[in-house]
Parts: structure tokens; sequence; C-alpha cells
């Protein structure tokens, strides 16, 4: 097969869209009952500016790949491994199926449980 | 009424925990043929038997108290969740273990209450379920067994009833989730749920729990080369496949049994009218299997082959020649004529391929043992990957995965190998190699389905460029030369064929001439891959 035509133009993909998927992708995993503020300046951006993609940090690297970091809740009394490697997945896949960009790594944070006497 | 069908106790429990684990185990490819969401990775169907083994195993053989039982169900479960339908049965099974607790002995109306418990435990695992899935057939079956009126006294009446509520739910998955819609398929945890189901009902009912039901819907030639590969049981030393019309609707039960007593390996596939037979069975025997599909409809194609003769072939190709010091390079091929295309010293070749996936431990069996120091492994598949960088990380040796997605690829990398060549420059030359080769592949659509904008029927026979859907025709020659047309292939001097089990020699060269005819400037050659699905993997160079 021969290469696919270069595009008319550049085309550029901002890390607040990549990570638009990622939150959204992430929220549907199975077992991830919510984002957590990566720090201080996240979690007050996110109060701030309620459009802020929380909890998701999106880095292009020079490569053109991209790697990716979740910081999530977990539901206490699932496997966290298996819950943390499918959210990963699913992120990777999304991303990867909406943008076309390889994604190089998925890291998923855990930063907390959520206890089922919480809700 | 039995007093036993109206209590389940603990080893009650543990034998349909064993029967819901068996039945799953015997059908789970074609719970994997389905996986399409959230992931398409195909392995739906292994999780979540990976995750019910774990929960079995967790029980203690004699424990009289069924809540108990329950209890280690969920903790196995727990600890042995693997996937995202794995996470979820483990919720499930908390949910009932919670529901179960108090219950030395529990009835339908404790079993009932525990479901409802399973239903909410599993949907407080997600923020935002997504509906279409195991999720909304745990519910369906919950929300079944409680309205069901008058409510069923006695278990194997209950579980009939899960099972008619689960198998309904799952059919009507498609209509929630627009991605199984698309891809032809229903769900394939909530499918999974449901052969979970029946595998209490069918040991309830004394039912056998190891023939295949749900067949996988692959075609069964691809059942010729696997089998063959794997040692033959004495008296069965012969394949027969036939191919036929029933005259009335099949009894699969009796069918099963009358096979049974002919010989092993039984394999019923089911098409539109057709029917697809596969057993193995003794010489003197093979044309009585025949006769006997004969009686129950037209036969339409007979295929037998020589089991024995394949193996001592596949045999010869298995010792490694490789000594200390060496390159060993591990190569994962679907067929026969793979194997021998492969064999040299330095190589060894493994079996495996599209749903006959080498696990991790036998990929590491490969060379582990082996003198060698420094190990190129190329699983030659993206779904064998995985188990590659498994065996990869288990191993003491300098091993690394070359990320090889089909046999061309394989077998262009390969070129670049030297088994007394130095490890980075060898494995940079084989990246290299891997990377000018362009690839397609020719097999049938397993469902209707409408992907990158190409409509496509079951059984058609389709063509993939580098792993995607290039054309769909209704023969195999029009396939091939359109897919030739997509791939550019007037832009190329070099094209390879490696024809499959089931292609013979003849129509592979009859394919070669129709291509000479198109392509007067590319020069064609022919292999024989005997690999199963594909019938035609084909390189452009």
């Amino acid at each position: 097969m021969k290469a696919a035509s270069p595009p008319p133009g550049r085309i550029q993909i901002a890390p607040a869209a990549i990570a638009k998927i990622a939150t959204h992708s992430a929220r549907l995993s199975y077992g991830i009952v919510g984002m957590a503020a990566k720090d201080t300046a996240d979690m007050l951006a996110g109060a701030l500016t309620p459009d802020a993609n929380k909890g998701v940090h999106v880095c292009v690297n020079a490569d053109q790949t991209v790697t990716i970091d979740i910081y999530v809740i977990v539901e206490h009394g699932t496997n966290i491994q298996a819950v943390a490697r499918s959210a990963a997945n699913s992120v990777r896949h999304h991303v990867q199926l909406a943008t076309g960009l390889t994604v190089q790594q998925v890291n998923v944070l855990v930063r907390g449980l959520r206890m089922a006497s919480d809700t | 009424m039995e007093e036993h069908d109206r209590q389940v106790d603990g080893p009650g429990l543990r034998a349909l925990a064993v029967a819901a684990c068996t039945w799953l185990e015997t059908n789970h490819e074609a719970v994997n043929a389905l996986n399409v969401f959230p992931v398409p990775d195909g392995d739906t169907g292994t999780n979540m038997l990976l995750t019910m083994r774990s929960a079995c195993n967790e029980m203690v053989p004699g424990e009289l108290h069924a809540g108990k039982v329950a209890h280690a169900l969920a903790h196995g479960a727990l600890l042995g969740a693997r996937g995202n339908s794995g996470v979820i049965l483990s919720q499930i099974l908390r949910g009932l273990a919670r529901g179960l607790e108090q219950h030395p002995a529990f009835g339908t109306a404790q079993l009932v209450r525990a479901l409802h418990e399973a239903r909410n435990t599993a949907y407080r695992g997600v923020v935002r379920p997504v509906e279409g899935t195991l999720l909304t057939v745990i519910k369906d079956v919950a929300g079944a067994a409680q309205q069901a009126n008058p409510q069923p006294a006695d278990i194997t009446a209950l579980i009939a009833l899960l099972v008619d509520a689960s198998s309904a739910s799952v059919l009507h998955t498609p209509d929630l989730l627009p991605v199984l819609k698309e891809a032809g398929v229903v769900d394939s945890g909530g499918f999974g749920l449901q052969v979970l189901l029946e595998g209490m009902l069918r040991h309830l009912r004394h039912e056998p729990l190891d023939v295949v039901l749900h067949t996988a819907r692959h075609p069964l030639s691809a059942a010729a080369v696997s089998a063959a590969l794997e040692a033959v049981e004495p008296g069965q030393e012969w394949e027969v496949v036939v191919d036929f019309r029933p005259n009335h609707p099949l009894d699969l039960q009796s069918f099963y049994k009358s096979l049974e007593q002919l010989g092993g390996s039984i394999q019923v596939g089911e098409g539109a009218a057709n029917y697809k037979m596969h057993l193995h069975l003794p010489k003197e025997l093979r044309l009585k299997a025949v006769e006997y599909v004969e009686t129950m409809g037209t036969v339409v194609n007979v295929h037998m082959e020589n089991l024995l003769d394949q193996v001592e072939q596949a045999q010869a190709a298995a010792p490694v020649e490789v000594q200390a010091g060496q390159l060993l390079a591990v190569v994962v091929a679907p067929g026969i004529g793979f194997n021998r295309l492969l064999a040299r010293p330095g190589v060894a070749v493994i079996s495996g391929g599209q749903s006959m996936n080498p696990s991790t431990e036998e990929l590491l069996r490969a060379f582990d043992k082996l003198p060698v120091a420094d190990v190129i492994l190329l699983p030659n598949n993206k779904n064998i990957q995985m188990a590659a960088e498994q065996a990869a990380s288990l191993s003491d040796k300098r091993v690394r995965v070359l990320p090889t997605r089909n046999m061309p690829q394989g077998i262009a990398a390969m070129l670049g190998f030297d088994p007394d060549g130095e490890f980075e420059p060898v494995l940079a030359e084989m990246q290299t190699r891997m990377a000018e080769v362009h690839t397609g592949e020719l097999t049938n659509a397993t469902r209707t389905v409408t992907l990158d904008g190409i409509a496509v029927r079951e059984g058609q026979f389709i063509g993939l460029s580098d792993g995607t859907l290039a054309c769909a025709t209704e023969t195999l020659p029009d396939c091939a030369l359109q897919l030739l047309e997509k791939m550019g292939a007037a832009e190329f001097d070099l094209l390879t064929l490696y024809h499959g089990a089931a292609i013979g020699p003849a129509e592979a060269d009859a394919l070669r001439t129709k291509i000479a005819d198109n392509y007067p400037q590319l020069q064609t050659e022919i292999y024989s891959g005997g690999q199963p699905h594909y019938h035609y993997i084909l390189s452009l160079e």
C-alpha cells in the first residue's frame, strides 16, 4: 500500500481535546467512580473553570506520541489492578481511535477509594 | 417435589458454581468472538472464565454453609478479576454473597433478594452505567426474578427463568448500544452471564457440560490443522468434515449422542441452511460417519484427512537446532506450511494464531530451557503480543518482542535474522525488513457488518489490507483481485501468496494465472501456508 498523502496543511490536536476524550472514556470505565484532582492547582482550576479536564494530564511528546496520566477514584471492593488496567486500555483505545495519534503510555494513578457506605 | 430442589446448601452452591464455570470453559470462545466493547480485543470470555475459575478455586471443599461458600466465591473473584467483564462479574458475586451471608441454606426467595443485591452492587461500581452490557443483563435477570408471579418454589424453575430472562436481555443489547448493532453482535459480557446461568441449569437437569453448543462462528476447516498439531488420540487418526442440509430440524442432543458412538472431537457448526459436522475417528469408521449423516439429510461436501500423517510432518519440523552463544528466534505460526518455511537452525516455531493463541507458559516453554542467552520473539498476531511481552518479562534471558502483527511481517523480519549475529544489529535489521512489507489477508466474514464504509454480509469473502477491511465479494478470485487493486499492486514487483489449509494447489495456481493477466509486471510466488481461517495471506514488496 502507498503511504497516505500528507494533509494539505498542519493538523494539531490540543492536549485539552485529547484530555476530553480520555476523561470521557475513563468515566465510562467500570470501577472508576470519579476523577481526582492531580494537585491543589488542578483542584483550583477545576473550581474556577468547570470545563477543565480534572484528573487528566496529557503530554504530547516530541515524536508526536501521547502520554496520558489519569487520577481516579475506584470503587472499594473491586480488584483495583484489573479496574485500572481496563481503564488504561479503554482510554488508549478511544484516544487512538479518535485522534489517530499513538498513545505511548496511559498511567492510572488511584487517588482514592469510595466505600459503599459513603454513598 | 424433592426437598433438595427447594433448598441449596453449601455443597449445592459449590456444584452450581463449578457447573457454571465448566460450561463457560466449554463455550468461552463463542463469548470471545462477540467482543467489540469497550475495546474490541476478543478476550471477554477468557477474562470471565479466569475470574470464575479463581472464584471456584477459593471454595473450601466440604463447607456446608451456603453463605460461606458464596463469600469464598466473591473473594476468589475479587482476587482473580480480569478485564472489565471480570470486574463486573466479581461485583455480581459480591452482591450475591452479601445477600446470602446469613443463610446456611437458601431457597428461591432468598436467591431473588440476593440477585437484587447483586444488581445494586454491580451498578455501584460505575458513575455512568453503559446500557446494553453485562450490567443491563444482570439488571434484567434480577428484575425478572423479582416480578415473576407466582414466584417459582424450586431452584430449577427459578434458574430456568433466569436463563430465559438473560437470553432475552442479551438479544436486546444491540438496541441499547449502537456499537454492537453496527458490528452485528450481541454484548459479549452479557452473553457470558447467560452462559454461566445455563451451566447451572444444565447441572440441575443432569445435562452434559462438555458439548460445544455456542459454536464460535469460524470456518471449521480451521479445526483441522490446530487439532492435528495436538497429539492424535489412538483410534481417532482420521478427521472427517461433512457439510450437509438436514431434512428435518436437527435434534442436537441425539445427533451428538450418535456421533459419540463413532468418534471424538465432535463439533457441529450451524450456518444459514447448512450444517458442518467435524469428527475424529478410527480409519475403519470414516465412511460410516458419512453414511450416518446421509440418513439425516443431503450431504453437500465431505473432507477427510489422515491426521497421523499431518502430525508426523509437523513433528519433523519441531526440533530446534541452536548452540550456546547464538541468537534464537521464536516464531508463532498458524500452519504446518509456515512451520516448514521457517524451520532452520536458530529458529523455534510455535503453532498458534487467530483463535488459537499460545499462552505465556507455552511461549516460555519454547525457549526457556534452550542454551541461549538472547531471544527474539515474533508473535505474528496482535492478540499474542501481550502473552509474548509477559513471557519476555518472566524469562531470565534477554528477550525482545518484535511486534509483528501477521505472518508476512514475521517472514519478512526473519529474512533479516542471523543466529550468529549481534543482538541489537540483528534486531534493527529485522525491524527494517518488517516495515517494508505490505500485507493482505483473504478470509470469510463471520458476521454481517458495515466497517469503514464497506457493507459485508456473513459468509462473504473479504480482503484486508494491512489489517484494514478493503473489499467484500462473492467469489475468492474476485476478492483477491480487488484487494490487490486496493493495495496498489501495479506499483510492486513481487507478490508472495501463502494459501491456507482449505485451498488446494490447483486452485492457487488458477489464481496465479488470473493475477498474471492483470499484473504482468508482478512476479508471483506461491507457498502452502497451511493456515486456518485465511484462504490466502499475501505480501507485496
